[in-house]
């Protein structure tokens, strides 16, 4: 623009015009020397090499052609990181923008609008590596220590109480029933044997660990005696640290199941009556009267109780498990995705909402009163006044947030860490540029395509800003 | 008893995933020891002066480490040891600074693939003029990993053991166990034991595919043997071969069975590295949420540094019993990775890494340092402050300073054959190999298996070109 600036000054004085133009030319070169050097040694060179690399095998030292742009489009490492690009760049500026507005509209209607803002706006302050370390701690799996997964423990406990027996994970009521019982529907556990009164049965199960026991107050478990008219039992452990293959009589190192709820079945399947056993695992149904029936150790005495959702983690939320790979790649939604975008709506609403708060602060207030004279509602004056004119602000928000999230990579190194590799669920083209350029398993060849990838998909939102900016002028 | 010294991995891998910074430790050059401490030998001990500059990838805790370890090298011969710390990237540090033309005199690298790559472009010295006899004072395992063209030219200082499977030997108590599995079948055997205590059996570290890839490698090694091991490494065997799948089909015994896991096979892939070792060994005032877990020794570190409670074996300090609370007594131990195959001779194949020192200029200095390095006195040394295990034979076991160390260092002395982590030999697509380790974890089905392994053939094939 500078030589344009000469040049207009230039025309009146044509008689010097040849030799004057060819030293002010000079000038204008040697002033341009210094930033054109620099801007060619860290941006135009690097930027040529880079897509020549992109050619390139993975040690750059022989011409691969297309290869490097086939794979990354056609294997599912890479394509994880298109699809997570993809996912980012429909989700995130497009909330990112709404919540912005709502922010900066709202407020314009509160007292203390100041401190507001600035809480809204801290976020954006604190490095993404620190608040990525704050959403680590919040999305932790232990509910003790994760505060998401608390709130859905204290709810789902409040909904499905857990039973005093817990089953680990991968533990199914079979795997426990050890002696005289066998899985029943609806994950009960029902003796093998039907019984009468005046039985005495045993059920055993094992897979219970000893120190749940301590804190139920249990007791040795003792052979149960037969009773006239009754039917009574001993629920235990049969696991003894002596004997730990002896799986049929009952040692002294072994102990009941305290508290353990059971019920009597009559051969219709009907429960005749319940009972829960003692400390030493002993129960006893009186009075059961003729008949044969069946003893069922209840479900809910087993009854996980909610271990924590792993927000962090690779799962879909999309059913997708039994698609090929090539498919999962594309059509899996991973939550860690769904968390990572919270934790960077958290960090960025702030940001969206001074902007499109400035943008409401300019706008011309005459407009918005003549619609509430002409008695316009505060939504109609929103949907039909303010947002059109406040349009612009918001398509350059948007935009702004679209290059933001195409170039995704802080929080994804930090929040998505284990996730974030090549190939990883959390993965995008930034933090795969990083990953084959310099972490392991290089490859710089994929990188660089990877990379000039990544500036193709930039490219159109750029030229969209770049021509807003140059159209304001 | 004094504070043990946390014991700091070397496992490259496992730091690739922090966010490494580059920050090096620039040494210092005079020593800080009294030269009345040394125990250098004789053949060192003519003063030569000057001096020489070499790096590793030690910084912090083992970079004092490695100080202690030069000191007496610096008071007896007279010569400045400039030595800075390059962290996990010491691979990338010293191809750069081959190539720029400025490399130190000698260096410690974590894999011998970089010794072999430089001795071919000549950019190494051959260390027969060095370390003569002395060689034999290593395996021919370790020798073999650093000769090119019948020339040998590294010496190992620093090995790293992944042939050990930890356990809490209280856990093991609450089940009855007395003794630790020796074979495979026993070991899944055992964590049935386990599983009918109410103890989960594994914490597998499984939320990332090179613990699996590791688990995976050992499988392999010792049903496979070494031979088979490093021809599938350089996939001039099949990934489809019938060794892969029966490596594949047993690790399925322990990973098949979702109630030996911790958290099933869901919670497995959500078990990250090292909370993995936490569920196993947790901090003072949580109790443990399974027997055992593998991964290589670098794992001592995060124990101890849960609780400096931990005593290393089975019996706890002061002769106690071992328990399970960490605010206690609290005892870790490890058992050599089982035995797969009938055949004996695949059983003592190890896998592992190691730091091994190379010449890049032969000037007298560097040649003493060399030499220093691979005297069993400078290996003492590290194995008196703890976290090291030295390759070399003639380093005395009594050195280290406990019996889990002393177990470690010499499954690494004894190892028939040694072998690399094959994960790390296979270049580009070594992340797809862990997510295809991920996902047998996942579904270990022999139908799966089937299309795992042609998958991982077909990408072995595409990035390494054959």
């Amino acid at each position: 623009m500078a030589v344009a600036v000469l040049d207009r000054r230039r025309t009146p004085r044509a008689g010097r015009k040849d030799k004057g133009k060819g030293q002010r030319h000079l000038q204008s070169l040697a002033f341009l020397i210094p930033g054109a050097v620099l801007l060619g040694a860290i941006v135009i060179y690097p930027a040529i090499q880079t897509v020549r690399y992109s050619f390139y095998n993975e040690t750059a030292t022989r011409a691969v052609g297309l290869a490097n742009y086939k794979s990354l489009f056609s294997t599912a490492d890479t394509l994880v990181a298109l699809r997570n690009n993809v996912i980012w760049v429909i989700v995130f500026p497009f909330i990112v923008t709404v919540i912005g507005l709502v922010f900066a509209v709202l407020s314009e209607r509160i007292r203390w609008a100041t401190a507001f803002k600035t809480v809204i706006f801290l976020p954006i302050v604190f490095s993404v590596t620190a608040s990525s370390l704050v959403f680590t701690q919040i999305f932790q799996l232990d509910p003790h220590v994760g505060v998401v997964n608390a709130v859905v423990q204290t709810v789902d406990d409040w909904i499905h109480p857990p039973g005093a027996y817990p089953l680990s994970a991968g533990e199914t009521v079979s795997t426990i029933a050890t002696y005289g019982v066998a899985p029943g529907p609806h994950g009960t556990l029902v003796s093998s044997k039907a019984v009468s009164a005046g039985d005495a049965v045993r059920l055993g199960l094992t897979g219970i660990n000893a120190d749940a026991l301590t804190v139920l107050g249990a007791r040795a478990a003792r052979t149960p005696v037969a009773s006239a008219g009754s039917i009574t039992g001993l629920v235990w452990r049969d696991f003894s640290i002596s004997n730990p293959s002896n799986i049929t009589s009952v040692y002294a190192d072994e102990d009941g199941f305290p508290n353990m709820r059971l019920a009597l079945l009559k051969s219709d399947g009907s429960t005749a009556a319940t009972t829960v056993t003692d400390a030493s695992g002993l129960f006893r149904f009186s009075d059961v009267g003729a008949g044969r029936f069946h003893v069922e150790i209840q479900a809910s005495n087993f009854q996980a109780g909610f271990s924590g959702t792993f927000w962090l983690g690779p799962q879909s939320i999309t059913p997708t498990g039994n698609l090929s790979q090539t498919a999962q790649a594309l059509l899996s939604v991973p939550l860690i995705d769904i968390s990572m975008i919270l934790a960077y709506l958290w960090i960025w609403a702030g940001f969206t909402m001074v902007l499109i708060a400035a943008g409401l602060a300019a706008l011309d207030r005459e407009a918005l009163e003549a619609a509430h004279v002409d008695g316009a509602s505060e939504w109609q004056t929103f949907r039909r006044v303010t947002m059109p004119m406040l349009a612009p602000v918001l398509t350059v928000v948007l935009v702004t947030m679209v290059i933001n999230v195409l170039k995704i990579f802080d929080i994804v190194i930090n929040l998505g860490a284990d996730n974030s590799g090549p190939g990883g669920q959390a993965s995008t083209l930034a933090s795969d540029v990083y990953n084959y350029g310099f972490g392991g398993g290089v490859h710089t060849g994929l990188a660089s395509a990877l990379a000039v990838v990544l500036f193709i998909l930039v490219v159109p939102a750029m030229l969209f800003n770049l021509k807003r900016i140059g159209g304001n002028k | 008893m004094s504070r043990r010294k946390a014991v700091v991995s070397a496992s490259r891998r496992h730091k690739l995933f922090l966010v490494a910074t580059l920050g090096g430790l620039i040494a210092l050059a005079a020593s800080m020891m009294p030269a009345g401490a040394s125990t250098v030998s004789p053949r060192l001990s003519h003063k030569i002066g000057g001096s020489v500059s070499v790096w590793a990838e030690w910084t912090s805790t083992e970079g004092q480490d490695f100080q202690a370890v030069l000191s007496p090298f610096e008071s007896e011969t007279g010569i400045s040891v400039n030595y800075s710390g390059k962290g996990s990237n010491m691979d990338t540090a010293i191809d750069a600074a081959v190539a720029g033309g400025a490399p130190p005199q000698v260096a410690l690298v974590p894999d011998p693939g970089t010794v072999v790559g430089l001795a071919k472009k000549h950019q190494i010295q051959p260390l027969a003029p060095v370390i003569g006899s002395e060689a034999s004072d290593y395996g021919s395992a370790w020798n073999n990993l650093v000769t090119y063209n019948g020339k040998l030219y590294g010496v190992w200082f620093k090995g790293a053991n992944k042939n050990t499977i930890w356990y809490n030997p209280a856990e093991f108590a609450a089940a009855g166990l007395k003794t630790t599995p020796k074979t495979w079948q026993q070991l899944i055997a055992d964590a049935a034991t386990l599983r009918r205590a109410g103890v989960t059996p594994f914490s597998l570290c499984t939320s990332i595919g090179w613990p699996v890839a590791d688990f995976w490698q050992n499988v392999y090694l010792k049903s496979a043997g070494a031979t088979s091991y490093n021809a599938l490494a350089a996939h001039t065997i099949s990934w489809q071969s019938s060794t892969v799948t029966t490596a594949f089909s047993t690790f399925a015994q322990l990973v098949g069975q979702p109630s030996f896991l911790l958290g099933g096979t869901k919670g497995s892939l959500n078990n990250t590295y090292p909370t993995c070792v936490d569920n196993v060994f947790p901090k003072a005032g949580v109790t443990p949420k399974a027997a055992m877990v593998f991964e290589g020794d670098f794992v001592v570190s995060e124990i101890l540094g849960n609780s400096t409670n931990y005593a290393a074996g089975t019996t706890a300090a002061g002769g106690k019993k071992c328990t399970l609370s960490a605010a206690a007594t609290p005892c870790f131990d490890f058992f050599p990775f089982p035995a797969l195959a009938a055949d004996q001779k695949y059983n003592s194949a190890i896998q592992g890494a190691g730091d091994v020192a190379m010449l890049l200029r032969a000037t007298p200095q560097a040649k003493a340092l060399i030499k220093y390095l691979g005297s069993p006195e400078a290996g003492e040394i590290w194995a008196h402050l703890g976290g090291f295990a030295s390759p070399n034979k003639m380093v005395s076991l009594s050195s280290y300073p406990d019996p889990v160390t002393r177990a470690d260092a010499a499954e690494l002395q004894n190892a028939s054959g040694f072998v690399f982590s094959l994960d790390d030999l296979q270049g580009s697509w070594e992340p797809s190999l862990w997510q295809d380790m991920l996902n047998f974890v996942k579904n270990p089905s022999s139908k799966n298996v089937t299309s795992i392994e042609k998958t991982m053939q077909s990408q072995a094939t595409a990035a390494l070109g054959h």
